[in-house]
């Protein structure tokens, strides 16, 4: 199942409890279209991991994830031979070298023999994919999502190059392998360091920025039916002006929807600055933040 | 459409908006895909192929708006593309007779191409202008030569348009005064882009950085104490403490060490191993290797403005040095010199009372960053890898000279990350000659560190 048009793209997402905004709805479809990775960057918390699962759900694909930190390397990333199984065959088989090598009339020849059967141990049945072969060796497309890249070492960036602009995953024992079928692939960053220009080069690019009160409120909407308008007004007018204040972590939208469930939870109706000091601890998550907006609840939470 | 996607595509590249021509590809494949009349999607393929990172969003908008709003040349042929302006057919032919107009300098050559539809000769010898080097080194010094560019294009922007609107007086197209409006309008356009341009460069927008003003209460009365303002007594103090502090990192450090050889057994690995000597466990591999922390390039700035705080740079400087394995050290005022060596052989008190008192560096100079780090771009840029941490320890006022903004934005792509440390409170930042607004756009983080509170809490990030 593919996307037929920006506007489909923006149905089915929405459909996925996701509201895109046009921007990632076009970047999403023409991504689809030309099969090209897309990477994200933004924020944290603006739901660019989110994004990669309604894709998957709206299309009804598996989702492979991949969350990359420092060290990650190809073993964990891409495929690992299985040593313990390979050395147990050769425990197993050697009796059979005998049978093999018999009948050699040189030691040339007999090397020669046993050279004919080394693909034995270099073949599929001793590979163990990991996502990133995984997801080209998949019989049904996927969504593949790769998760702070900008976490992993320059060194893994390099060989996700291969991967991302053929498809194609080279082995050095078995040569390179194919794609069955073609992922769709999300690269999400927050900007921990500059990805290097190779891999951008590769890629569609999309930022995603905080979402703006509107976009915001549907949101919240979506997902919590039961929220008053004028709770939900009140609420999302804080929290923007939260995010205009220099704390060491902004509210983001995860976080005004987890504030907006304990309201509901609270059975809390208006927003009053007693009720904004007594749940602050679900937006903000460091108590030097706290601290600094309990001194101005007054304007935090007064009407425009 | 290709031509107007490659043209726009020139463009960018004039100002320096690196753009291949796999994504000009890619770009007008796409275009295919959506509807191109349709402006908002138009505009997003565009930007979802040439602009690469956040940071050139503020860039592309700017030429966005010059290629496709201030001018309307390059859409005359495909009707279906954005840009209302398109002039109509009396101004076409009235700009295309400007190549009669008499320009003697290549700036005038430049302009009336702009007007005419086409920009990149302009945007190259802006771009130019803003990434020029003081290269004279004469005894005073200055950013002057910047200034008098950006002097010369404003005249030469006025000169142009008396010309143009004397030249458009006797033009037969331009009969009609509803034409002649609006080529009066089509030149003014441009020329007010232009002017934008030349004086604003669009900056680098530098969305990811972190700024750190606060810091833990560590010690309340001496940790809060200004480095400017200690006395002797505190400063004896203070020595101590960073003492205690360094002591505690290298126990830290040499703890993380010890750790890594009594891990859990990698049993994937022991075996790899092992199939080398047909799986005898020869060597074992164990696991919970911590990250290896990576190489960092400090610069440090010892001038007059920031005395009282560079000691204390240059001891946690040598701590540093001591803490982690590879650790390149420089100093400068307007010029640069390494004192790696010099830490590396001394105790202490000594290499900082000699990296105080070197020949090469004239401490009363004044100090000049963009020199500083145009003297590193060429003599040191080697020492930079993908892995590198640069700290760049300073206040930032570089005496209104030239600061040179865009060495620190090549040294930004051949490193890991880059971490400004400066001694003046968050509230002075960018009054009179500090330039630290400057390069904010390049860094990652940008920390107040001019108490010992601020010291701790970043070396202990590093470290940690």
């Amino acid at each position: 199942m593919v996307f037929s048009s920006v506007a489909d793209v923006q149905a089915k997402l929405e459909a996925a409890s996701y509201i895109p905004s046009v921007e990632i709805a076009t970047v999403v479809f023409i991504a689809m279209a030309t099969q090209k990775p897309v990477l994200i960057e933004g924020p944290a918390g603006v739901g660019k991991t989110e994004l990669a699962k309604a894709v998957a759900s709206s299309l009804d694909r598996k989702l492979i994830r991949l969350q990359c930190y420092e060290g990650l390397d190809e073993a964990k990333a891409l495929y690992e031979w299985e040593y313990a199984k390979q050395l147990l065959y050769t425990q197993m088989v050697r009796d059979r070298i005998n049978t093999v090598i018999a009948g050699a009339v040189s030691l040339n020849d007999a090397v020669d023999r046993i050279a004919a059967q080394e693909d034995a141990f270099f073949s599929e049945r001793f590979i163990q994919p990991r996502p990133l072969l995984q997801a080209i060796l998949s019989t049904e497309p996927v969504v593949l999502l790769i998760d702070e890249v900008d976490k992993s070492d320059p060194e893994f960036e390099a060989f996700l190059l291969e991967l991302l602009s053929d498809f194609q995953v080279t082995i050095p024992e078995l040569g390179t392998r194919k794609p069955i079928t073609i992922p769709f692939v999300v690269l999400t960053s927050n900007n921990y360091r500059d990805m290097s220009d190779a891999l951008k080069r590769r890629c569609l690019h999309l930022y995603i920025d905080y979402p703006s009160p509107e976009r915001e409120m549907e949101i919240i909407k979506l997902r919590l039916p039961g929220i008053e308008d004028r709770l939900l007004e009140s609420l999302i007018r804080t929290v923007v002006r939260l995010r205009s204040m220099d704390l060491k972590k902004k509210p983001c939208i995860s976080e005004s929807l987890d504030w907006a469930r304990a309201l509901l939870a609270l059975g809390i109706r208006d927003l009053t600055p007693e009720a904004v000091d007594a749940t602050l601890n679900v937006v903000l998550k460091y108590h030097a933040d706290v601290r600094m907006v309990r001194q101005a609840l007054g304007a935090l939470v007064k009407s425009p | 459409m290709i031509r107007v996607v490659t043209q726009f595509a020139a463009c960018c590249r004039a100002s320096d908006l690196r753009v291949s021509t796999s994504e000009v590809l890619d770009c007008s494949r796409q275009m295919a895909l959506v509807d191109p009349g349709d402006e908002s999607q138009f505009r997003i393929v565009l930007q979802a192929n040439f602009v690469k990172t956040r940071r050139d969003q503020a860039r592309f908008d700017a030429l966005y708006r010059l290629f496709f709003h201030c001018q309307g040349a390059p859409a005359k042929d495909e009707p279906g593309s954005p840009g209302d302006h398109s002039p109509s057919r009396a101004v076409r032919s009235a700009l295309d007779r400007l190549d009669s107009l008499d320009a003697q300098t290549p700036m005038d050559n430049a302009l009336a191409s702009l007007i005419q539809g086409d920009p990149v000769p302009f945007l190259s010898q802006v771009h130019d202008l803003h990434t020029r080097e003081e290269t004279r080194t004469i005894a005073l010094k200055s950013n002057l030569g910047q200034l008098s560019g950006k002097l010369g294009i404003m005249l030469a922007i006025n000169g142009i348009r008396t010309r143009i609107m004397s030249l458009a007086q006797g033009m037969e197209d331009l009969t009609d005064p509803r034409d002649r409006r609006r080529f009066q309008d089509h030149v003014d356009r441009a020329l007010g882009a232009a002017f934008d341009m030349a004086v604003n460069e669009p900056g680098e927008l530098n969305h990811s950085l972190k700024i750190v003003s606060s810091s833990d209460k560590r010690f309340s009365g001496l940790g809060e104490k200004p480095f400017s303002c200690l006395s002797a007594q505190e400063m004896d103090a203070m020595r101590e403490v960073i003492r205690l502090l360094v002591r505690k990192l290298k126990d830290q450090v040499t703890r993380r060490f010890s750790v890594r050889n009594r891990g859990v057994i990698d049993i994937k690995k022991t075996l790899r191993l092992a199939s080398r000597f047909q799986g005898i466990p020869l060597g074992i591999v164990y696991k919970n290797k911590p990250p290896r922390k990576s190489r960092i390039v400090a610069l440090c700035d010892v001038s007059g403005s920031v005395w009282s705080a560079a000691r204390f740079m240059l001891s946690v400087l040598y701590s540093l040095q001591e803490c982690f394995d590879r650790v390149a050290s420089f100093i400068f005022v307007s010029d640069l010199a390494e004192v790696t060596g010099l830490f590396d052989r001394n105790d202490i008190n000594q290499a900082i009372d000699k990296a105080l008192t070197r020949d090469d560096i004239n401490y009363h100079d004044q100090t000049d960053y963009g020199a500083a780090l145009q003297a590193f771009r060429h003599r040191h840029m080697a020492v930079l890898n993908p892995k590198t941490t640069v700290i760049i320890m300073g206040d930032g006022r570089s005496n209104y000279h030239n600061p040179q903004g865009h060495i620190l934005g090549e040294i930004r792509e051949r490193c890991r990350r880059i971490i400004w440390l400066n001694p003046e409170p968050e509230s002075t930042w960018g009054t009179g000659d500090s330039e630290i607004r400057t390069y904010k756009a390049w860094c990652h983080e940008v920390r107040t560190c001019m108490n010992l509170n601020h010291l701790i809490s970043f070396v202990e990030e590093l470290v940690l």
